[in-house]
């Protein structure tokens, strides 16, 4: 990086931090520090929705993932604007009437304590873990880029966006993810235009469209369906994400404190409504744009010679071992082939008819080639260094950025990583603080009521809720030193969040929905249920049975409903039975 | 306690918006279903 990509670097995150800390001013009890004192409009509560959702991971993972497996993974959000409109049909009326200040506050009003407790501390763990990750991600390339200590990176990085969570609460968290998201789409539309800019002469937008497309990159919709039926354990189609979308949405939405400490904010049940339901009409678009930048690198790939292996702290490692030749000779033939491909792309956008479907075919086997050169070489990686992560997908965005953008856009573009990760991590800190204060101090404490306090109690409330936002912090950045050797970061929160997420939902709709189930049949339900969930991932992991992460929300929350019908009805058998 | 905007912002009710969102999630897909076949 140049003197002036460390200066825009460094100016970015610096304006964030201020920025956050100016607007820190809150009331110094619960309702401001959590809550915003309930005076956000919707807007504010969009973008904070959207800030919280998109992490570093999203601009990180997304392009790579589109640039390896296709852009199909945007039907994975297909279900979250079905799921918008039942969360502003239930939940949200809801939560606003009871005034809640944690999701799980409502499970002791209609189930009992134990339920609340057991949900809450379902979410502080999956939720705690998952940010650990979401710091992780942006430190992986920066310690990767500058040669830095990934373990040090993890503590700056997270300690920085500590300082104004720490200090504002809520208030603070919204308005720097509304200055974070502005940056963001600002460099992302940047770093799309400058690929589609830097194509060959003669290859422009509609052109690489047709090269990725040909190369099965453009593959937006697919059904899952192969000759042998419904793929089950195919991760990303219509279907997955239409249903398990739905689930993953509606659970995360709806029970996941990090996301409804967000529109909790809203000043009324209206803005809270506004603020979902144009979530549910922005988010596909937008991560569809993302993927898209993913499927145009594929395209610029095709006419530049690029490295075949984008993680190149890995591949300086192998070169110090035996495998160093072996390493350049694929890499030679690789370069040999991307030459084919481009001469192969250029005559392919020109011609018409008959030789356009020859030239398809020859395209399409070009890439084959070359994806099945990029599979040895990460095996030779592997063999040279065993330890080593031969998975490149979330470098392959940042790769170009360092290696092609105009010095100021690269600083730019990693501002805009750390700027990611902290609109999501600064909000699940305030919401695991927020469940640690609520449900379990406030709850557990002699006077557990919310109003009527002294103002010297609810000063001391709101000291403690600070010190919580500091030591989730650290738990986090803890987490973090362990995360660094997973593979896609993206699916690694995605799955870990599927694991708890359907039956924290199925909790909510027995409780929404099926009033004559009572807590003790709920409380085993889950217990159940989450062992079931447990069981299906592992068996799935061995290969035993086939069954896509997505599908495991649908079976914790079906699980759990069935269960506790299952349960309440037994309970009553046995009642009668003890009163005969 | 919160108070429920008389005044549904745009739109005549809340009804009219989760069909907008619903109807624009479908011309998404016929929009998606399009590009993929077009491209492929």
């Amino acid at each position: 990086m140049s003197r002036f990509d460390w200066i825009i670097l460094v100016v970015t995150l610096v304006a964030i931090v201020s920025y956050g800390l100016y607007k820190s001013r809150t009331s110094k009890n619960l309702e401001g520090y959590f809550l915003s004192n309930r005076s956000m409009p919707w807007y504010l509560v969009l973008l904070s929705i959207m800030g919280t959702q998109a992490s570093a991971i999203t601009f990180l993972s997304a392009p790579g993932q589109a640039f390896t497996d296709g852009m199909r993974f945007v039907q994975y959000y297909f279900g979250l604007p079905l799921a918008m409109v039942v969360l502003c049909i239930t939940f949200v009326p809801l939560f606003n009437r009871l005034k809640v200040y944690t999701a799980y506050e409502f499970l002791e009003q209609r189930f009992d304590v134990r339920t609340r407790t057991f949900t809450s501390a379902l979410f502080l763990l999956s939720r705690g873990l998952s940010t650990g990750i979401s710091i992780c991600a942006p430190s992986i390339i920066l310690s990767s880029l500058m040669g830095w200590d990934i373990y040090w990176t993890n503590i700056v990085m997270g300690g920085l966006l500590i300082i104004y969570t720490v200090s504002g609460g809520a208030k603070a968290v919204a308005y720097t993810q509304q200055l974070q998201l502005i940056i963001i789409f600002s460099g992302m539309f940047i770093a799309g235009y400058f690929i589609v800019h830097l194509l060959p002469e003669g290859i422009g937008f509609n052109e690489a469209l047709q090269v990725s497309g040909n190369s099965g990159k453009l593959n937006v919709i697919t059904t899952g369906i192969t000759e042998s039926g419904f793929d089950m354990k195919d991760r990303y189609n219509l279907v997955s994400g239409v249903i398990g979308g739905f689930f993953l949405a509606l659970s995360y939405f709806g029970t996941d404190h990090s996301q409804v400490g967000r529109y909790l904010t809203a000043k009324n049940n209206t803005e809270s409504r506004l603020g979902l339901l144009m979530n549910g009409i922005v988010k596909v678009p937008m991560q569809f744009l993302i993927l898209l930048i993913g499927a145009l690198l594929f395209a610029y790939y095709q006419f530049n010679p690029g490295p075949v292996f984008h993680n190149q702290a890995v591949v300086e490692q192998a070169k110090k071992t035996n495998y160093r030749e072996s390493l350049e000779s694929i890499e030679r033939q690789y370069h040999y082939t991307v030459q084919q491909a481009s001469v192969m792309n250029r005559q392919l956008v020109a011609a018409e008819g008959e030789a356009k479907n020859y030239l398809k075919e020859s395209a399409k086997g070009i890439a084959r080639q070359t994806d099945s050169l990029r599979t040895v070489y990460k095996n030779t990686l592997k063999q040279a260094v065993p330890a080593a992560d031969t998975n490149d997908t979330n470098y392959i965005f940042l790769r170009f950025v360092v290696d092609t953008l105009p010095p100021g856009l690269v600083g730019l573009l990693i501002a805009i990583i750390f700027l990611a990760a902290w609109g999501s991590i600064a909000a699940a800190l305030n919401s695991l603080a927020s469940c640690t204060m609520v449900d379990f101090y406030v709850r557990f404490s002699k006077h557990h009521a919310h109003a009527g306090q002294s103002d010297a109690r609810e000063l001391k409330k709101y000291r403690l809720s600070r010190w919580y936002t500091f030591l989730w912090g650290i738990f986090c950045i803890a987490v973090a030193q362990f995360a660094n050797r997973m593979g896609s970061l993206i699916e690694a929160v995605n799955i870990l969040g599927s694991l708890f997420y359907g039956v924290i939902l199925g909790i909510f709709l027995v409780g929404f929905y099926i009033r004559k189930v009572g807590g003790q049949a709920v409380f085993a339900a889950a217990i159940v249920g989450e062992l079931l969930v447990i069981l299906l991932f592992v068996l799935d992991y061995y290969n035993v049975i086939g069954f896509g992460f997505l599908w495991l929300n649908v079976a914790g929350a079906v699980a759990v409903i069935m269960l506790s019908l299952i349960f309440q009805r037994m309970g009553a058998a046995n009642k009668e039975t003890a009163g005969q | 306690m919160m108070k429920e905007n008389d005044k549904i912002p745009l739109l005549p009710s809340w009804r009219h918006w989760y069909w907008l969102v619903v109807i624009f999630l479908a011309l998404l897909i016929i929009f998606f279903s399009w590009f993929t076949k077009h491209f492929s």
